[in-house]
């Protein structure tokens, strides 16, 4: 320093100068180079460039000997939190961007979390339902292992994704696309020429998509990050997925599980992963994304009902036959149950038979009730109706029926009618018609009376025919006498007898109906004498039957004996047998007055 | 083969509809213009020997009604402003819409076409006011959708400025 002041404040002299040169010179020998190491510190440590260049060589080996010093950290944070936060401000999705690889993955698992949730929650629901299909899914989770709400999801979603859009965000220009060709391109081989078709759209509907997207989050004004994310339209729907960059549209046919909308988004974050700054600096070359087509193309999940259900194939066949096996034995219970039933409406509507209770016990039918023993056998009904007697049982008690068909029968039964005979009902009232013999009459006036459900017996009609064939029989029965006397021919006493015998008849019959008869017996001759010995002649004759019948003392008949001569007998040249049959006795029968007045013949 | 998202943007009847059904493939019918606001076409131009594909954003017409919805034009490598030659105020709105394009996809290139231009008797647009926009930096095709004059040209000079060529 006191050099310095001598050489601002003297100028130096030749010799000075030289020797000054000199030690200059010397000093440059002896400590030039330390001097020069000095001068080059001096200008690192003037350099801020030069010190950050050196500090940050070691910055990171610093950092990291002292990454658990919490005074490092608390030096730190402040200085971080005020950076997160300025960068925050000034562009939130560039934050986004960064952390959309990382957060993605954690909402995943969150929703995963709560999915998981709600399908217990659906567990539980589902397990107060007791249906058949329900008990069968239920084995199939514990065979399976799986949980009773994923059996059900699996067998009751069924669905495919058929296309898949990857788009550009911002541009909706496509990117990729995958579809998964039908069951009938497969079989056809139609595959490539539909896909061709469909990439040819492909651009259009992604572009369309991109603006309907839009136009929704501009109408309602939603924030940037809440967009579109399904469209419904009958049984297709597209869910959207939307990154930082790229949209995913995937269309489904059919009720897609929620799954699903994590592999979408799993195959977006993917996509953003490899292909992010690509995204980022897209200008309409898509051919940059071939690669993202195999994982687009993985996105194209499908489930069918029938590759669901792995059954054995004999299981159908076992649930046919019990299936055919029910229905054969449904449709024979319905068909017994049926003729049974028809069977009692039968015997209800049978006359003399009161059904009391008809029920199906122990595999057994079971009537009981009343039955009229001149009704149908019940039993005889069965075959009719296609039963068997050996399933029934008829559990009856007799009893009399009042109906008119089986008073009736039950009249016929008692009273055995003759031939010729008929027998009516009307109301209470019997009545009998035709011709019977007096016997019959007599039996049946006392035993109709007797018959349940007669209260009267009107035998009117077969006792005035069965009178009027008997006074025929009277009429035509001629009593034949000898030549010139009244002496009956031989044989005449015979027919005298039956002639009486009829006469006996008809005075019961009067009797039975309190009725009279008057017969006249009448007296003849023929004509080969003169007529005053033929007159008194057949007068005789008369007599002598009157006197033979009223020996009987018919009650109800009254005789009355004349002769007429030869009044009515062949002329004198009329032949033997026509003479004898002149000398007779015949008879005319006629009802006596009533007590009313008229007579009847 | 390379994409481009392209805008047609214009007054309401100016004919940027009309200029493209004629011209390129769709599937979408002008319904959705009404309900959506814009219907999606697809042109492909050959540019030497590449070919482009421009995916045409026709855009609803803007009027007193209705507003361009800034959201439809994002990601746009290029747009066409549509004016009608013989109705000078679509010009004002084409010169509205650019602003509105510029400020949403920055600068990018665009193609003002002035429509109608087989209706001579009826043009507005003068020759001065042309003059004028192109010295502005304005390219400007003179188009008929009617008989095709000067679309075929228009969609290949755009795609050709996209191309940067």
């Amino acid at each position: 320093m006191g050099n310095s002041a001598a050489a601002r404040s003297e100028p130096p002299s030749p010799a000075g100068t030289e020797a000054s040169s000199r030690f200059a010179e010397l000093r440059s020998l002896l400590v030039g180079p330390e001097q020069r190491q000095l001068r080059a510190l001096q200008a690192r440590l003037d350099d801020p460039g030069t010190q950050a260049r050196e500090v940050s060589e070691v910055l990171p080996q610093a950092v990291e000997l002292r990454t658990n010093d919490p005074q490092l950290t608390r030096a730190l944070g402040p200085s971080i939190e005020e950076g997160i936060s300025g960068l925050v401000r000034r562009d939130p999705r560039q934050l986004a961007d960064a952390l959309f690889p990382v957060i993605m993955p954690a909402i995943r698992k969150a929703i995963a979390a709560t999915l998981s949730g709600m399908l217990e929650s659906l567990n539980r629901t589902l397990e107060h339902s007791l249906s058949w299909q329900s008990l069968q899914w239920r084995i199939t989770a514990l065979r399976t292992g799986k949980s009773f709400a994923e059996i059900v999801l699996l067998n009751t979603l069924v669905y495919r994704v058929e296309q898949v859009f990857l788009i550009h965000r911002k541009s909706g220009l496509l990117l990729q696309h995958a579809y998964a060709p039908t069951r009938t391109d497969r079989v056809l081989g139609a595959s490539l020429t539909s896909a061709l078709g469909s990439v040819q759209d492909a651009d259009l509907v992604s572009g369309m998509l991109t603006a309907i997207r839009d136009f929704v989050q501009d109408s309602f004004r939603v924030s940037e990050h809440e967009s579109l994310d399904t469209l419904q339209v009958g049984e297709l729907s597209v869910w959207i997925e939307q990154g930082p960059h790229a949209i995913l549209a995937a269309v489904i046919r059919g009720t897609a599980p929620s799954g699903l909308r994590a592999t979408l988004q799993e195959a977006l974050e993917t996509i953003h992963a490899q292909f992010g700054d690509r995204l980022e600096s897209f200008t309409g070359d898509s051919s940059a994304f071939d690669a993202a087509h195999l994982v687009i193309e993985r996105c194209l999940l499908s489930r069918y009902m029938t590759e669901s259900k792995r059954r054995p194939p004999f299981l159908p066949i076992i649930a046919t036959a019990v299936l055919i096996a029910f229905g054969v034995w449904a449709f024979m219970t319905w068909q017994s149950r049926a003729r049974w039933n028809r069977y009692i409406e039968s015997l209800r509507a049978e006359p003399g038979v009161v059904v009391v209770s008809a029920e199906r016990t122990g595999g057994r039918y079971v009537v009981s009730g009343l039955r009229d023993p001149l009704a149908r056998n019940p039993a005889t009904l069965l075959s009719s109706h296609g039963l068997d007697a050996r399933q029934v049982d008829g559990r009856w008690q007799l009893y009399q029926a009042l109906d008119p068909s089986l008073v009736l029968a039950r009249a016929r039964e008692l009273l055995h009618p003759p031939d010729g005979v008929a027998l009516q009902l009307a109301g209470s009232v019997l009545t009998a018609s035709g011709t019977a013999p007096v016997d019959w009459i007599d039996d049946a006036v006392r035993i109709a009376r007797a018959v349940p459900g007669v209260t009267r017996f009107d035998s009117g009609n077969v006792i005035d025919n069965s009178a009027k064939a008997l006074a025929r029989e009277i009429e035509a029965a001629a009593l034949l006498f000898t030549k010139g006397t009244s002496t009956l021919t031989a044989g005449g006493d015979d027919a005298l007898s039956k002639q009486i015998e009829r006469f006996r008849m008809l005075d019961r019959l009067a009797r039975a109906a309190d009725r009279r008869f008057k017969v006249d017996v009448i007296g003849e001759a023929d004509a080969d004498g003169p007529p005053e010995s033929n007159l008194p002649l057949s007068r005789r004759r008369a007599d002598r039957v009157r006197a033979a019948l009223a020996a009987e003392r018919f009650e109800r008949i009254e005789i009355a004996a004349d002769g007429i001569g030869s009044s009515q007998a062949a002329r004198a040249n009329s032949t033997d047998d026509e003479k004898q049959r002149n000398r007779r006795v015949s008879f005319r029968v006629t009802e006596a007055v009533r007590p009313g007045g008229s007579t009847a013949r | 083969m390379t994409q481009k998202k392209v805008c047609l943007l214009g007054a309401a009847g100016v004919g940027k509809t009309s200029l493209i059904s004629r011209f390129v493939s769709s599937i979408f019918s002008d319904k959705y213009l009404t309900t959506v606001g814009v219907k999606i076409d697809r042109k492909t131009v050959s540019i030497g020997s590449e070919e482009m594909s421009l995916l045409l954003w026709d855009i609803y017409g803007q009027d007193e009604l209705q507003t361009v919805r800034p959201s439809y034009l994002r990601g746009a490598s290029g747009y066409l402003l549509v004016a009608d030659g013989t109705r000078r105020a679509t010009l004002d709105t084409a010169r509205d819409l650019q602003q509105t394009a510029e400020s949403v996809v920055g600068n990018v290139p665009f193609l003002l076409l002035l429509n109608k231009s087989d209706l001579d008797k009826e043009w507005q647009v003068d020759e001065r006011s042309l003059w004028k926009l192109v010295e502005g930096g304005w390219p400007v095709v003179k188009t008929s959708a009617k008989s095709g004059a000067g679309v075929e040209e228009a969609f290949v000079k755009l795609a050709r400025n996209m191309a940067g060529m």
